[in-house]
């Protein structure tokens, strides 16, 4: 199991600074919000991290040419 | 005579036997939807000439001595994700009202005419199917006909309750996460989401590409069984579609469920759940004299796997969106939508990755097994506009988003699973789900129907009766 340490903390900033990164202005009355959901999908990424699955277990998705 | 309980199949029959015309039952449907719809909101769009000129279409080919098809002038509607010719495809959001129409049938409208059926309707739904209640802003939510204070469930939430309510015997839904079973139990109908790639979704609106399955939701399995079967099969405008032919279930049901191998699933699933809804299980598991239980691993895990990988895709489809409209989106999926922008690529790929591995775990389970039980729902239906959180357990959850909590671990690794009705007199409706290895329709539906017989049958009145009238 992999040591994720403390539970990640979202602020209304954090939101405002990630956004920008992927070209979205989200509005100062939604940012709380997004925060918080935001905060629970990191939880939801944490549950998945500190499973640590064999080095040879591939994505599920399969493209056949 | 036709009437609000006369099932699909009953209905084909009399069709197909010209005891009555396919133009009658429709203007029935219609007649019931326009009585009942008003208080319940499970239609956004009624197709009422085009489906009284459909069905004539039924009839002269009748009088013609055409085969019109299995489900010859049986109603159905489909929630307003499927593409309907003509029509334009709302998925349940003001962005998409400003469309053109459809040029085509999804493929999975398209079998069902062929078939036969007449299509009615388009139904309400969360805004991009994501979500489990279908209190939609746009649209206004959809009340269980079991009490009209209380969602239906979502996302099919207008496709379960214009079953329960007897509008029309048959629907098509899609479930992600959970989304034709969730709102199946919560209104008290059956309710299939076949294997994954099973069923075509083109011309189907996507959540997310990973876990999108279409299925149908009706009032008994033989009825569901032959939907499923009309709507099966491959389909190359879909590209996850399988290439296996699909055999017929409708004639596979009588079998019971001897020489099937069951088993109750516990842990994961028999936590952070009302001692109804585990009680809903046992009565199933008595029923079929199961005792033996068994557990998958990580689930949790898998669960959140699967809520990352929605959330990315879904983030995915909607970005542009999201950057030049944002305020046009139902609050209710907005925030959602932009947060997940907002995750980094990583937690996608490991959440394929568990995916996989998880897929392999529940393989293991499935060699001592053949078929597995578990509640649908932690509960029944809340009322309209509950709480965001709900205690339960010690354990504060989301109230909306736990519905999901005991669906998602099998759409994420694209098991078929029945969703059965279990309605207690005097209690609203709870579910049992019935996973089933890939492919392996006939035998959830098998055992589907065995407990229909016992213990669905002897709380019919309860489970699928109407009532009369509406506050």
């Amino acid at each position: 199991m992999a040591d994720t340490g403390e539970p990640v903390r979202v602020t209304e900033s954090d939101v405002e600074r990630l956004a920008a990164q992927v070209g979205l202005a989200i509005a100062p009355e939604s940012r709380a919000a997004v925060a918080q959901h935001l905060t629970a999908l990191l939880a939801a990424v944490r549950l998945i991290d500190e499973l640590t699955l064999p080095g040879a277990t591939e994505p599920a998705p399969r493209f056949e040419p | 005579m036709i009437d609000a309980a006369t099932s699909a199949l009953e209905i084909a029959a009399a069709v197909r036997a010209g005891k009555i015309r396919a133009r009658e039952v429709v203007a029935g449907a219609l007649a019931r939807i326009a009585e009942r719809d008003g208080a319940l909101n499970a239609f956004t769009l009624v197709l009422s000439e085009h489906a009284l000129a459909d069905a004539e279409t039924i009839d002269r080919r009748l009088a013609q001595g055409q085969d019109p098809g299995p489900l010859a002038g049986v109603p159905f509607a489909v929630k307003n994700l499927f593409d309907v010719a003509g029509v334009t495809t709302l998925a349940g959001s003001k962005i998409n009202a400003d469309r053109a129409p459809a040029a085509r049938d999804a493929t999975a409208v398209g079998r069902m005419r062929g078939s036969g059926a007449v299509l009615v309707g388009a139904l309400n739904m969360d805004e991009y199917a994501y979500g489990f209640s279908t209190e939609n802003t746009h649209y206004g939510p959809t009340r269980n006909p079991h009490d009209p204070s209380r969602i239906a469930g979502g996302s099919s939430g207008g496709s379960a309750a214009a079953v329960a309510a007897g509008m029309v015997p048959l629907t098509l839904g899609t479930d992600t996460n959970g989304s034709i079973r969730v709102p199946s139990a919560l209104c008290g109908v059956f309710g299939l989401k076949p294997t994954f790639g099973r069923v075509s979704r083109a011309g189907v609106a996507p959540l997310a590409w990973s876990f999108d399955h279409v299925g149908p939701l009706a009032r008994s399995v033989a009825d569901l069984a032959g939907a499923f079967d009309s709507i099966a099969g491959p389909d190359p405008l879909d590209p996850v579609c399988s290439t296996r032919p699909a055999g017929p279930c409708s004639g596979e049901l009588a079998r019971g469920v001897d020489g099937l191998r069951l088993a109750i699933l516990g842990g994961h699933f028999a936590r952070l759940a009302t001692d109804d809804a585990l009680g809903a299980v046992a009565r199933v598991a008595r029923a079929l004299g199961v005792s033996r239980e068994v557990t998958l691993p990580e689930v949790h895990r898998a669960r959140a796997a699967a809520g990352v990988i929605t959330a990315c895709e879904a983030a995915t489809i909607h970005l542009d969106n999201l950057r030049t409209r944002a305020a046009d989106f139902d609050p209710m999926t907005r925030d959602r939508l932009l947060a997940a922008t907002l995750l980094p690529a990583s937690a996608y790929v490991r959440a394929q990755r568990l995916r996989a591995w998880f897929r392999d775990r529940v393989a293991e389970v499935f060699r001592d097994a053949d078929v597995l039980l578990a509640p649908t729902t932690p509960w029944t239906a809340p009322v309209i506009g509950a709480p965001w959180n709900t205690r339960i357990g010690g354990v504060d959850v989301p109230t909306r988003g736990h519905l999901g909590a005991f669906t998602q671990p099998f759409s994420f690794v694209g098991l078929p699973v029945v969703s059965v009705p279990i309605v207690i007199p005097g209690s609203l409706p709870l579910g049992v789900q019935l996973i089933g290895r890939p492919f392996e329709e006939a035998a959830v539906l098998r055992v589907a129907a065995q407990l229909e017989a016992e213990v669905c049958n002897s709380l019919h009145r309860t489970a699928h009766s109407v009532p009369r009238s509406y506050p």
